[in-house]
C-alpha cells in the first residue's frame, strides 16, 4: 500500500540505555495485515523494540513509520493510530475493571469501551469488581481486552499471552487470528514458541539487541524440514564433528549435536556421505523433525517454551 | 488513578481543615496574646529575629499577628508539606507502582498528561490555602478586628506563589525519579532547615523562607498592592520549574 497504511516500518532504529544498546539499527517491514512475532530470550530488546515504535521509549536513532504516520515528538500520531498492551502487569488495584477499561480507553473511538466490555465478558472477566482482587492471568486479559478493542489497523503487543492458562491463552491466539484475518496488522513479543508456529505469519528472532534471524513462518517450516539432525548421547569433539562435515555448506555444531541444513527436499544423498565419515556413533539420526523448539535452541543455546 | 485523585481531594480537604482550625484558634486567641505581648518579648531576647517579629506585631497590630501565625506559619508549613504530597505522585508515584507504560501508551501526549496532573494537584493546595485565608475577615469580627478582604485576597495569592514554587520544584523532581518517599524527604528536609536557618540572627537573609514571611504580609495590607520584586520571580521560578518538568516528562523511560 503506497499510503503506508497498516505497515509498520523501521529503519535503522537504535536504543542505547548508558552503555549498552538494547537495540542495534533494527530494520523492519511489516504489513498490511498478518501476524508478526518478535522471539527471543529475555533482554534480547523485544520489548524495547516494541516500545520505541509507539514512542514510549525515544530512539537514539533511526526512524519508524507506523500505519502511514512517522515517529514524530512523544509518539503521539502513533499511538493513536495502534494499540499497545505492555508485558509488564501493573494495573490501578483501586479501580474495578469497568473503570480500568475506561481509563485505558480514553482518547479512544466511541464504540471502543463497548467492545472493550464484550471481550472482557467472553473472557468471562468480572467487570463491577476491583482490580487489585484479580490474578496475573485476569490482568492480562484485561489489558489485551483493551488493546484488541479500539477500531485500529495496527496492533502491537507484548507477550499478550504470558500468564495465561492454556483455554485463555488458545482464546485470545483465536482472536489475534480473527483480526489479522480482517486485515489488522498484528506485531507482538512471545517465548511460547508453540503459540508464535501456530499464528504467526513471520517470524523475527532477536538476541542482544540485533536481529540474529528472520523468515516468513511457511519458509521456516521449510527449512525445518529440510535438516538432518544427529545426536550423540555423550559429549563428542566439537573440532573433529566439524572437520567431518566441512563438505556440508550450512551446519551447526554442538557438544551433542549437529544439524546440516539441505538445499534440496531429498536427504537420502546426505545421509549416505555422513555414513561413511569418520564420525563417533550417533545416538540418532533424523530428517524433517525438527522444530521451531529445535531452532530456538540452536539460535540461542536454551530451551523455549 | 483513583488512589490518585483521592489523595488530592481527601488530602487538601484535610489541609484546609488543620490550617482552617489553626486559624480560627489562632484569631480566638489574639485578646488573650495582645495582652502578654510585652511578657513574650521579654522572653524571646535570646532569639533576636522572634523578638523583632514580636515587636512588629505589638507596632501593628492584629494582622500582623494573623500573618506571622497564618501564612508564615500554618501556610508555608503546612502547605508545603501538602505541595509536596500532592506532586511526589504526578509522575514518580506511577513509575514506583509501575503503572507508568499504561498511563503513556494511552493516545494522550504527555504535555497533556502533565499539564492536567499539575494542576489537578495546584487546586488541591491552592483552592484550601485561598479559602481557608478568605475566612480571616470574618473571623476578625468574633474579636472586633477589621481585615479587608482585598487584603487578604492579595496575601492569598502571594502565599500560593510561594506554595506553587515549591510544588513546581517537586513535580520537576517527580518527573526525573521513581522514589517518592526520597522525592519529598529531598524537598521537605530542605524546608525544615530553611525553617531553622529563618530564626538564626544574620543567617536569616538567606532563608527561602525570606520569601513569604510576615513582613512581605504586613507589606500587602501597608501598601494595598503585591510586591512583584517577590512575586514576579516567584512565578517566573514556578513556570520554567513546570517547563522543565515537562522537558524531563518527555524524555522519561517507563
Amino acid at each position: 500500500m503506497s499510503d503506508g497504511r497498516g505497515v509498520v516500518r523501521a529503519h535503522g532504529l537504535t536504543r542505547r540505555f548508558g552503555e549498552v544498546t538494547a537495540v542495534h539499527p533494527f530494520e523492519l517491514e511489516i504489513g498490511p495485515g498478518g501476524i508478526t512475532g518478535l522471539l527471543g530470550p529475555n533482554g534480547a530488546g523485544k520489548s524495547t523494540l516494541l516500545r520505541m515504535l509507539i514512542g514510549l521509549v525515544p530512539a537514539h536513532g533511526g526512524t519508524c513509520e507506523v500505519d502511514g504516520q512517522a515517529l514524530t515528538g512523544d509518539g503521539l500520531l502513533i499511538r493513536e493510530r495502534t494499540t499497545y498492551a505492555p508485558g509488564e502487569i501493573a494495573t490501578y488495584g483501586e479501580l474495578t475493571a469497568e473503570q480500568h477499561l475506561r481509563w485505558m480507553l480514553r482518547g479512544r473511538d466511541a464504540g471502543a469501551f463497548d467492545r472493550a466490555r464484550a471481550l472482557a465478558a467472553g473472557f468471562s472477566l468480572p467487570l463491577d469488581r476491583r482490580v487489585r482482587g484479580f490474578s496475573h492471568g485476569m490482568k492480562r486479559q484485561l489489558l489485551v481486552a483493551a488493546a484488541m478493542a479500539p477500531d485500529v489497523r495496527v496492533r502491537i503487543l507484548d507477550e499478550p499471552t504470558e500468564g495465561l492458562d492454556p483455554t485463555r491463552r488458545h482464546q485470545v491466539l483465536d482472536l489475534l487470528a480473527r483480526d489479522a484475518e480482517s486485515g489488522t496488522t498484528v506485531l507482538l513479543s512471545s517465548h511460547h514458541l508453540g503459540e508464535v508456529d501456530r499464528i504467526c505469519d513471520r517470524l523475527v528472532f532477536l538476541r542482544d539487541g540485533r536481529v540474529l534471524d528472520e523468515e516468513h513462518t511457511t519458509e521456516l517450516h521449510r527449512r525445518l524440514r529440510r535438516a538432518v539432525r544427529i545426536a550423540w548421547e555423550h559429549e563428542v569433539e566439537r573440532d573433529t564433528v566439524e572437520r567431518a562435515l566441512a563438505a556440508f555448506d550450512n551446519v551447526r555444531v554442538d557438544s551433542k549435536r549437529a544439524v546440516i541444513y539441505l538445499d534440496e527436499d531429498d536427504p537420502r544423498e546426505c545421509i549416505r556421505r555422513v555414513a561413511v565419515l569418520d564420525l563417533p556413533p550417533p545416538s540418532s539420526l533424523t530428517y524433517g523433525e525438527l522444530t521451531l523448539q529445535d531452532l530456538y535452541r540452536e539460535l540461542y543455546g536454551k530451551e523455549g517454551i | 488513578m483513583r488512589r490518585v485523585s483521592g489523595v488530592l481531594v481527601f488530602g487538601g480537604i484535610g489541609y484546609f481543615l488543620i490550617v482552617e482550625l489553626s486559624l480560627v484558634a489562632t484569631i480566638l486567641y489574639w485578646p488573650d496574646f495582645v495582652n502578654s505581648i510585652g511578657g513574650l518579648i521579654d522572653l524571646a531576647r535570646p532569639l533576636p529575629v522572634v523578638g523583632e517579629m514580636l515587636e512588629q506585631i505589638n507596632d501593628l497590630g492584629f494582622y500582623a499577628y494573623v500573618s506571622g501565625q497564618h501564612y508564615f506559619k500554618g501556610c508555608n508549613l503546612l502547605g508545603s508539606v501538602a505541595a509536596v504530597m500532592f506532586a511526589v505522585g504526578t509522575v514518580a508515584g506511577e513509575a514506583h507502582r509501575g503503572t507508568l507504560e499504561i498511563l503513556l501508551a494511552r493516545p494522550l501526549s504527555r504535555r497533556r498528561i502533565l499539564t492536567e496532573r499539575y494542576f489537578a494537584g495546584f487546586v488541591a493546595f491552592a483552592l484550601p490555602t485561598l479559602v481557608a485565608t478568605l475566612t480571616i475577615p470574618w473571623l476578625a469580627g468574633f474579636v472586633d478586628e477589621y481585615v479587608d478582604l482585598s487584603t487578604v485576597l492579595m496575601g492569598a495569592t502571594h502565599e500560593i506563589l510561594f506554595l506553587t514554587m515549591v510544588y513546581s520544584a517537586t513535580v520537576l523532581l517527580s518527573a526525573l525519579a521513581s522514589n517518592p518517599t526520597k522525592i519529598a524527604l529531598g524537598v521537605l528536609l530542605p524546608i525544615g532547615f530553611a525553617y531553622s536557618l529563618y530564626f538564626v540572627k544574620r543567617l536569616t537573609h538567606y532563608s527561602p523562607l525570606r520569601l513569604a514571611d510576615m513582613y512581605d504580609f504586613v507589606a500587602i495590607e501597608e501598601t494595598q498592592a503585591l510586591d512583584w520584586a517577590t512575586c514576579g520571580p516567584m512565578l517566573a521560578a514556578s513556570v520554567a520549574l513546570f517547563v522543565a518538568a515537562q522537558f524531563a516528562f518527555a524524555r522519561r523511560v517507563p
